[in-house]
């Protein structure tokens, strides 16, 4: 009885084999999907897959692209599968890519298996693409090899100079679901001429669609800065100066080395005011016209600059309205500080009659090696 | 008085012997010497190296093994102080021993001594003229040390204890023999702390000693496996070693160390699995350095049984934790690979044993080029011909050189058989496989017991105490207590007040401020 029983035990290991093995070697990777709007409600899909060849340190990579139309992702996925001679996989994915036309309609719906397959990877990064996605997966650039690699950089390098913000799909679920909150997604543009990709600002969404107002990367610093994030680097450029022999000469580039930010929620009966403070720490990276020594030329400065900088807080609040995307989560704090006033209200059609108060203060506080 | 006393009442003292004989058989000598000699040639089968000297005209006999005597030694005991008159008879020589019993007399020949026999008298009188070829206390070359002793024992048992006792000059240090083996009569010792051990360990030890009924005990390796508690477990129960300092150190924890006659090995029960994990070397380097060699040895631990297994699951089961910028080379490097990876992974496993073994058995010059032949020529071609990935190259490699780090050899061959078995895990369930692996490993650990000590002490069961002298190394004067594991009777180790100078130079300095 021993002996069989052990038998039987053997037997069970042994003849599990391999069954449920899924061999690195044998499937295709995909690092890069697409998703764009085809005709008749279907979507389209672009993939890129890496074929890698040969070993001893040199790797050659060919990427293939593919595309198909179907009615749901998975549905094109299964379509894409067909065309390979492998397995196809998503789970190592870096980007994926949304077309502007797609996203304008809901982009839950092509996430949705993303997030319910455990082995996908939700440290993708997601964007929009001005155009569609397929131009932008299409695209061969002379650097990078991979397309995957290029757009993944792109998005990095923009989120360590604070203009984006770098939410992984698994951030951005929250974001997505939770009511009073909106977020922004990068934007990224295809340029045929100079031949790139380039970072194009911040997309806002608004629940989970595209509302097609966009704040141009030159902005997208302070609207970060506004929300409280900061990247490794925040440098901004603007005009303190007027007619100075040169164009050049008018401007300022400073670095911001610490900042606060307060925000102050007011309700006043249907009104709800917002203030913000956000004082800047700054330090001066480029000013031609130096002499940042003397006391008065660096108070001429930090006031030019904090009217500057609060005036176009103002103009961000008001692309945001436009948008009706409330990317402050004012929504959300609303709910948790004052409930009774936000039961009163439909935050959908109410946002945009949200009054903001914004101040923005800019101090200097280093000027570099020289004086 | 007492010796007087037991003088006068006939009571005579008697030579210590090494193994207690008195249940041996009897065989009282006669007076004829031609029977006592017929006797004797009869009982070693006529043995052709028995020599037999004729002495006094055929009234007396000098009968000693050829092969296991010195003939200067003969010349020296025996004829020399006739020659020189000292003594008239052979029978006044001082260091003789005298006996009526035949028996005794065929052990001590067997032992290397000469007997000397007269007509007409019944007494036999023996002379210790053994010859001793020794190697001189080198190194082991399996545990050598950077700093510390260089000794190690021999095949003689008496030089062995005499490396003990010089290390240990105290009264309370206990060597007791035992005779093992019912034809090649063994001497085995073992040697402890009274007052330091515990007295039912010792009395487990030598239960067992004597209970092991064999032809032959050639090793500490035969008495091992008789006396361990389960013979079935991968794991030894026992540390081996050659070295002197590691046997001192574990008989003043309070354990037990066994000798054997003919091996420079030494076994000590009982024995945990961090032991096998230290070395003379911690203690003879700063203890920031003994700490983090240790960790490292730990970690070896690790990678020495899970590596393989670890990376087999990954690219078979779960690629999805590879990192990203490692994907591409992984990718490129198993693409083409023929095999499954578990088969890769034994394969590899297998070659690297195949050298490993060919390089013992091989004098050292030759042993070096397979060394080389196998490690760069095959790692290189078996790669380059599509049998075997270069990551499972590193792999395997890296698994080899992490189970030789370990300091003792069983162990270290106990972690490459382990390998197996959760290769095959890794291989057929993955992660899953893998978890079930360490964890049947911990739980077995955490069973076994050595002489009735839990054998993953001081871990489970855990004293935090003990850790300090296990995963890391403290400062020595901080391990005030023995270690709990072989429940010693006295547990202090270093006194309190050991760095008290400290704090008095100290107190000199502010006074005279």
């Amino acid at each position: 009885m021993k002996r069989f029983i052990i038998c039987i035990l053997c037997t069970l290991v042994i003849l599990t084999g391999c069954w449920d093995q899924n061999q690195f070697k044998n499937i295709k990777l995909t690092l890069t999907i697409g998703y764009d709007k085809a005709e008749e409600g279907k979507i389209y899909e672009t993939v890129s897959i890496p074929t890698v060849k040969g070993s001893e340190g040199v790797v050659e990579e060919t990427v293939q692209v593919l595309s198909s139309d179907a009615r749901t992702p998975l549905d094109a996925r299964d379509k894409i599968d067909q065309m390979i001679s492998q397995s196809f996989n998503p789970s190592k994915v870096e980007v994926v890519l949304i077309g502007e036309e797609l996203a304008k309609s809901d982009i839950y719906p092509l996430l949705d298996n993303f997030y319910r397959n455990p082995s996908s990877n939700l440290n993708a990064q997601l964007a929009i693409v001005e155009g569609t996605a397929k131009e932008a997966i299409n695209f061969r650039s002379t650097g990078d090899t991979k397309i995957s690699e290029y757009i993944g950089g792109l998005l990095k390098a923009a989120t360590s100079s604070t203009h984006a913000h770098g939410h992984n799909m698994q951030m951005l679920w929250g974001e997505m679901i939770e009511e009073g909150e909106d977020f922004a997604l990068p934007l990224l543009k295809v340029d045929e001429e100079s031949n790139v990709i380039k970072f194009d600002g911040l997309g806002l969404m608004h629940e989970d669609y595209y509302t097609g107002i966009k704040i141009p990367p030159e902005q997208s610093t302070l609207l970060l800065l506004m929300q409280g994030n900061k990247g490794n680097v925040a440098r901004m450029t603007r005009k303190v100066r007027d007619d100075q022999p040169t164009p050049i000469l008018e401007y300022i580039t400073f670095q911001v080395m610490d900042f606060d930010r307060k925000l102050k929620i007011r309700p006043e009966g249907d009104e709800v005011n917002v203030d913000m403070t956000l004082n800047l720490n700054v330090t001066v990276t480029e000013y031609p016209h130096d002499h940042l020594v003397d006391e008065k030329i660096i108070e001429k400065l930090n006031k030019d600059l904090s009217n500057v900088l609060t005036e176009e807080a103002s103009e961000v609040f008001n692309i945001t309205k436009e948008g009706n995307s409330d990317v402050f989560s004012i929504g959300r704090m609303l709910k948790a500080y004052h409930p009774e006033v936000w039961k009163e209200m439909d935050w959908a059609e109410d946002y945009k009659d949200v009054t903001f108060n914004p101040k923005v203060n800019v101090t200097i506080q280093n000027h570099g090696i020289i004086n | 008085m007492g010796f007087f006393r037991k003088f006068f009442q006939g009571e005579q003292l008697q030579d210590r012997k090494i193994a207690d004989d008195q249940q041996e058989p009897q065989q009282p000598s006669t007076k004829n010497l031609s029977r006592n000699i017929d006797y004797l040639l009869n009982e070693f089968k006529y043995t052709d190296d028995l020599k037999i000297r004729v002495l006094k005209k055929g009234d007396a006999a000098l009968l000693y093994f050829e092969a296991m005597t010195d003939q200067e030694k003969v010349q020296q005991m025996i004829f020399n102080p006739l020659e020189i008159g000292k003594v008239d008879h052979i029978y006044d020589i001082p260091n003789a021993k005298e006996t009526t019993n035949l028996e005794e007399c065929i052990r001590s020949l067997l032992r290397g001594h000469a007997i000397y026999m007269e007509d007409g008298h019944e007494r036999v009188t023996m002379f210790n003229v053994t010859s001793v070829f020794n190697r001189s206390v080198e190194e082991p070359a399996n545990e050598k040390v950077v700093r510390g002793a260089h000794d190690g024992f021999v095949e003689n048992l008496m030089i062995n204890i005499n490396l003990v006792r010089k290390r240990i000059e105290h009264r309370d240090l206990t060597v007791k023999f035992f005779k093992v083996g019912k034809k090649t009569n063994t001497n085995v010792a073992i040697l402890f702390m009274d007052g330091i051990v515990n007295p039912e360990l010792v009395q487990k030890v030598e239960k067992r000693i004597q209970a092991v009924h064999t032809d032959k005990v050639q090793s500490p390796g035969f008495m091992e496996e008789f006396i361990e508690d389960s013979p079935i477990s991968p794991f030894p129960q026992m540390l081996n070693s050659e070295r002197p300092d590691r046997i001192v150190a574990s008989i003043m924890e309070g354990r037990v160390a066994l000798f054997t006659e003919g091996s420079p090995t030494a076994i000590i029960a009982p024995s945990t699995f961090f032991m096998f994990y230290q070395s003379p070397d911690d203690y003879n380097t700063r203890w920031y350095a003994g700490t983090f060699i240790r960790l490292i040895r730990f970690a070896s631990f690790l990678i020495a049984v899970g590596l393989p297994a670890f990376y087999i699951s990954v690219v078979s089961f779960h690629f999805e934790v590879i990192p990203h910028d490692l994907v591409t080379p992984i990718k490129s490097s198993i693409n083409e690979i023929a095999y499954p990876p578990i088969l890769e992974a034994l394969i590899m496993v297998v070659i690297i044993e195949l050298i490993r073994e060919a390089g013992i058995r091989l004098p050292s010059p030759v042993g070096q080029t397979i060394g080389i032949v196998g490690g760069l020529v095959i790692g290189d071609a078996v790669v380059r011909a599509g049998l075997v990935s270069n990551i499972m190259v590193i792999v395997v490699a890296l698994t080899a050189i992490a189970s030789f780090v370990v300091p003792s050899n069983e162990l270290s061959m106990t972690l490459r058989m382990l390998t197996f078995p959760l290769i095959f895990l890794a291989g057929t369930l993955g992660f899953v496989g893998l978890i079930f692996g360490f964890l049947l490993i911990a739980v077995h650990l955490t069973k076994l017991e050595s002489f009735g000590t839990p054998y993953f002490s001081p871990v489970a069961p855990l004293r935090i105490k003990d850790l300090k002298d296990t995963f890391i190394r403290l400062p020595i004067f901080t391990m005030k207590q023995r270690p709990k594991g072989p429940q010693p009777v006295s547990t202090t180790a270093v006194e309190e007040g050991a760095r008290e100078w400290k704090k008095d130079e100290r107190s000199n300095q502010s006074k005279n401020k």
